[in-house]
Order: structure tokens, then sequence, then C-alpha cells
């Protein structure tokens, strides 16, 4: 599996990462939905990285991130019927290696990517995506392929 | 009562890609039955094993949760929309997050009784990633002991083939994988060694283009490269980055070792700001190098990466440790931090990763007025025993192992001080190993005021072409 965006739409998911530190910083990946989503081998092409807040209380902002329900409700919406959809998540691991943490893997969906990004003294570091398997019990990484 | 079930785009792949699916139900709980009877994929998705929604899906009722109402209980009348929304929470784990299996709690006994190391320190290990710049001498120990160490990912960067004569100090790499990419070979052994670890293969120069992006994404970099050019280029991009370099150089029997561009710590360019003139100090091709020695220092790579990872002991920054195995011998010198750094100083002037082959003199060509003759013309010249002297350049090593006979030895590196020795009156013809050194020789030389040629293609097309007994490495 692969997952495909512009390069400039990977500086913008690294600034907004970089620019949360020490917080964790979150957003949607939207995209078309693929045909086969569940394969393993599916490539998810990323057209438009979306900034949200970390719901998380302010108390563990910096290892903990939380997507509001009712603002991914109102994008699912948004882009009904269009054949587009949230395709996955961003979020950044400040001063944490960008491999996903057990947390990660409790709370994770299938089908989707999940790019997380390392943060190092408020410099985006290392980036890299993540599949969970369909049994729930490990990510896959895939590469992130930037493309102009 | 008719309600719609509305799929996030994460599950519609297990519902026949349908974003909608209408259903009979009284309460949330018959919807949600309703839609697994026609979809039993998302069971297992929505509920944990014993029946219960998991805790990272929400429900809704049109607009409110259905946890804030009465749960799966929670009616529903004709026309509602029901809606399954992913709670979407994650985020970096507060202890180093690697868990060890038993098997690799058995594998690492001897360092997690170490109380320096300790369960967590092996964890760290494991979820560190460093890069060794090349599969060759020093990266073979290199590699093979952070391995074994059970760090978690080791990228390995290089683009050669295995070559016969890598085999005398290369020990990653065997018999059998000659001719083949060392980083397969790398990969087989490595992964022979410690499955659990994770090898990633970069067959790729590393370019000024590639440096920055690659080396962001390990934790430390090891430099066991061969030339000026790409020491230059980790050094700056070590710098650039912000990961500390554990590097080690072997020439014939010393070497060298120190970290470099730590916080606060010099760079190599605080060592030495600029490389040496190209072809003045020989490569290990050109000068050898003891087979053991990249073991001893690739090796001390090793521990000093091991240090780094783990935050323990005393980092060799801002100190160059010189090993001379014939004097069986260390030394260790300080290493100061120059304010005036062009990379790591108080103010940079390089701020990306620059042209490094210009930068140590390898895009020199010879200068066009270099006259130049083949090794037939070489040869015609002795069978008809013109007057001219034969110049060697090469190092006193590859002279004794084979050579052109009537040659005069005087190394490139001695040949500014000894040109005095030489008659203006006479005609030189210069060779080296492949024609390189010699052109620099021939320039060097016309411009004293002598009469010198350059031997294209050096002792290496003498072999080839005129005299195949020779066997020149």
């Amino acid at each position: 599996m692969t997952l495909k965006a512009a390069r400039a739409l990977s500086e913008t998911v690294a600034k907004a990462c970089a620019g949360a530190y020490p917080d964790e910083a979150c957003g949607l990946l939207l995209g078309p939905v693929p045909d086969g989503f569940d394969r393993p081998g599916r490539t998810v092409a990323v057209d438009e990285a979306r900034a949200l807040p970390n719901g998380w209380d302010a108390s563990a902002k910096t290892n903990r991130y939380l997507i509001d329900p009712r603002l991914l409700a109102k994008v699912e919406s948004e882009l009904s019927g269009s054949g587009r959809g949230v395709v996955g998540f961003y979020h950044s691991h400040p001063d944490h290696p960008a491999w996903p943490s057990p947390f990660d893997l409790k709370m994770a969906w299938p089908c989707l990517s999940y790019w997380i990004v390392r943060v190092d003294d408020g410099r985006a570091a290392d980036s890299r995506s993540w599949q969970r398997t369909e049994d729930g019990r490990s990510f896959v990484e895939e590469p992130i392929v930037l493309e102009g | 009562m008719t309600v719609e079930i509305r799929l996030p785009t994460a599950l519609r792949a297990f519902a026949d890609k349908q974003e909608k699916i209408s259903v009979e139900a009284k309460n949330v709980g018959e919807a949600l039955d309703a839609l697994f009877a026609k979809h039993d994929r998302l069971k297992a998705q929505l509920l944990s094993p014993d029946g219960k929604l998991r805790s990272f899906v929400n429900v809704y009722v049109n607009e409110d949760d259905a946890r804030d109402k009465q749960g799966l209980a929670t009616p529903v009348k004709d026309g509602d929309t029901v809606l399954i929304v992913p709670a979407i929470a994650g985020g970096a784990t507060l202890t180093a997050g690697a868990e060890l299996s038993k098997e690799e709690l058995r594998r690492y006994d001897r360092h997690v009784i170490l109380p320096e190391v300790g369960l967590a320190g092996q964890k760290k290990l494991k979820s560190s990633a460093v890069l060794c710049i090349g599969a060759g001498g020093l990266g073979s120990p290199l590699a093979l002991y952070l391995a074994a160490a059970g760090v978690g990912r080791i990228g390995l960067v290089d683009f050669d083939n295995v070559d016969e004569s890598n085999l005398q100090r290369q020990i990653l790499h065997d018999t059998s994988s000659v001719g083949t990419s060392k980083l397969e070979s790398a990969k087989k052994r490595l992964a022979a060694l410690n499955p659990h670890v994770v090898v990633e293969l970069h067959e790729t120069k590393l370019t000024s283009a590639n440096a920055i992006e690659l080396f962001n994404k390990y934790d430390v970099v090891a430099d066991g490269t061969d030339n000026f050019s790409t020491r230059y280029l980790v050094n700056d991009a070590c710098v650039l980055t912000g990961k500390p370099n554990a590097y080690g150089s072997i020439f014939r029997f010393e070497g060298q070792l120190s970290v470099f561009g730590a916080k606060d710590g010099p760079c190599y360019r605080c060592l030495y700001p600029e490389p040496p003139p190209p072809g003045l100090v020989p490569s290990c091709a050109e000068g050898g190098v003891l087979g053991v020695l990249p073991g001893v220092i690739g090796t001390m790579q090793a521990i000093e990466t091991i240090k780094l990872l783990l935050g323990i002991g005393k980092p060799l920054v801002g100190r160059l440790m010189l090993y001379d195995a014939l004097e069986q011998s260390w030394r260790t010198l300080k290493v100061k931090k120059n304010p005036a750094c062009p990379v790591c100083g108080k103010n940079p002037t390089i701020k990306a990763p620059i042209d490094y082959e210009a930068f140590c003199g390898l895009k020199e060509k010879p200068v066009t007025a270099i006259p130049e003759m083949t090794v037939e013309q070489l040869k015609a010249m002795l069978d008809k025993n013109e007057k001219f002297v034969l110049l060697d350049v090469r190092e006193p090593r590859e002279y004794e192992a084979a050579k052109i006979p009537g040659s005069r030895l005087i190394p490139l590196g001695d040949l500014p001080n000894r040109a005095a020795e030489l008659d203006k009156k006479a005609k030189y013809v210069v060779h080296c190993r492949s024609g390189g050194r010699s052109a620099r020789a021939v320039a060097l030389l016309r411009e004293k005021g002598f009469d010198a040629t350059n031997v294209a293609g050096g002792i290496l097309a003498w072999a080839d072409r005129i005299d195949p007994s020779l066997q020149v490495s």
C-alpha cells in the first residue's frame, strides 16, 4: 500500500505539526475513496489535508490527540456522494518516533492511512504512514510517495 | 421503523462501498444488528468480542450521541439517521514505545541485566534508528553489532556490488555474494543474525539532494565512507538535521574516531575546514588497508552509536581518537568547536548541502593543455629506445606490486618537494593507476617548466592492452 500526496501538501502537514509543538497536532486526509480500500495493497491519493483542533484535554495534549466526532461527521456529510472521503488522519509525535504507539493501535480504524510526523524541538523530522491490519493486531508501514 | 445508517469512509469497504444503508429497527442496537446481518465483516470492526461497542466507535442518532441517551437501547423512529462516527484519537506513548517479546528478552538478557541499559534501555534501542553510510569495511562490524544489539531500524546506504577484493575486511559479505549487491548481501546476513530488527536499504549514492530527507528518518548517523566529498556531505547534513555523527575513518594501519555534530560539540569541519588537495591522500584502493583495522574502528563506532542512543557514558564529543595498529597505540586529541565554522559556527554560511565534488576539487578537470599519449604510443617509444623518463606517481606499495619496466617512482604527494631532483632538459612521460593522479603530476611539472606528458588510462590500460601478465589491483 502507498500514500500519495503532493510535496506541497506534505509540507503543509509538516508545518502544522511543527507549529503545534509541544502539543500534538492532528487533522484529516481527504481524497478519492479508492477501490478496494480494505485491500492491504491499496493506494490512497490524498488531495487535501485539513487541520483540526486537538480535542484532548490540556493535561495530556503533548502525547494525546482527539478529533471531535462532530467535526468529523460534518466533513463526512460534506463529502457525501462526491466520491471523495476521509481516507486517513495525520498527527504528530512530539519528541517521539514516527511509529504508532500501543494507544494509536488500540484506537485505529481499518483501511485508513495514519500519517505520523515526528517533531523534535519544534522541527518536523521523520514522517511515516501506517495502515492497520484488518484484524487490528498491528500496523504496517506504507511508503509516502511525494509528487511535484 | 425505517432508519438510515451512514457509514464513515473507513467502513464502506466492508459494506460493498455503500455509504447509506436502510434498515428496519426500533432502537440503535437493532439497527446495528440489522446492519451486521447484511454486512458481517462490519461486526468485528465495531464490536468487541463480548458484543459491546468498541471504545473508538461513536454512534449518533441524528445530532445526539447515543451514549448520552440510552446507548444501544436508544429508540429510533421512522426517518432517523444513525450515524457511525470514528472516535479518532491516538498519540505518542509516555514511555519509550517498543515492547519486547519473550524471545527478544532472552536474546538481549546480557544487556537487560546491565543497570545502565536495563529493560528501558533495550526498549529504547528497539525504537531507535541508525543510518550507516557505507556497507563496506567500517559498515560491516558497525551494522553487525547494531543488529545484534537490537537497534530497531538500521538503514544502509551503498550502491556497490561485492568485489573479491572487499572480502579481506568487509565481513558483512562472503564469497558467495561476490558480484551481487552489497545491500542485498548485507540484508541477508543481518536478518540471519537478528530477525527482530528492520534493515532498510538505500541503494543510491548519498547526494546533496537526498541526504537531508534521509537523515531526518534516523536518530544517529554513522559515517563509514571512504571519500572526502561524501564525508563533508555527511558532516554538513548531520549538523543541518541535528543528528550526531559517529565518525570513523581508516587508512593503511591507522584509524580515526570521533562523534561530530552533537549538540554543542564540534563538527568535522571544525577539525578539518578544508579537504586535502585531490589525490594527495590516496584512497584504500590506492594505498591499501590492513583488513582487521576497520574491525577495530567500526566496532568503536558501534559503541559510540549505542551510547548516543541510550544516553549513557561519555560520548566521544570534542575528542578525536587516533589508532595506530603497528604501534598498537591510541592517542586522544581535543577538538574544539570553531565559532567561525561555516556550518556549525555562530554565523553559518552553509544552510543547505553544497556541491561537495566541487568543494573537494574533484570537478577540476585536467587543464586541456595537458598532453596525453596512449599506452600503445608509450610501448612504441620504449621499443624504439627513445630518450625519456617514465615517471610513476603512485604509492610505493602499488609500485612494488606491479610496475612498468624502467619506470621511476615519485609518489604524487612527494612530487612538489622532489621536482628539484629532476632534470629540466629531459622529457617526462608520467603514469599512475588509471591516469588521474598522473594528470595532476603533469600539470604540476609543466607549471614548473618541465616537458611532461600523461599516459591515458595508466598502468591499468597497460596491463589491459600491452602486458596482460601484469597483475594490477
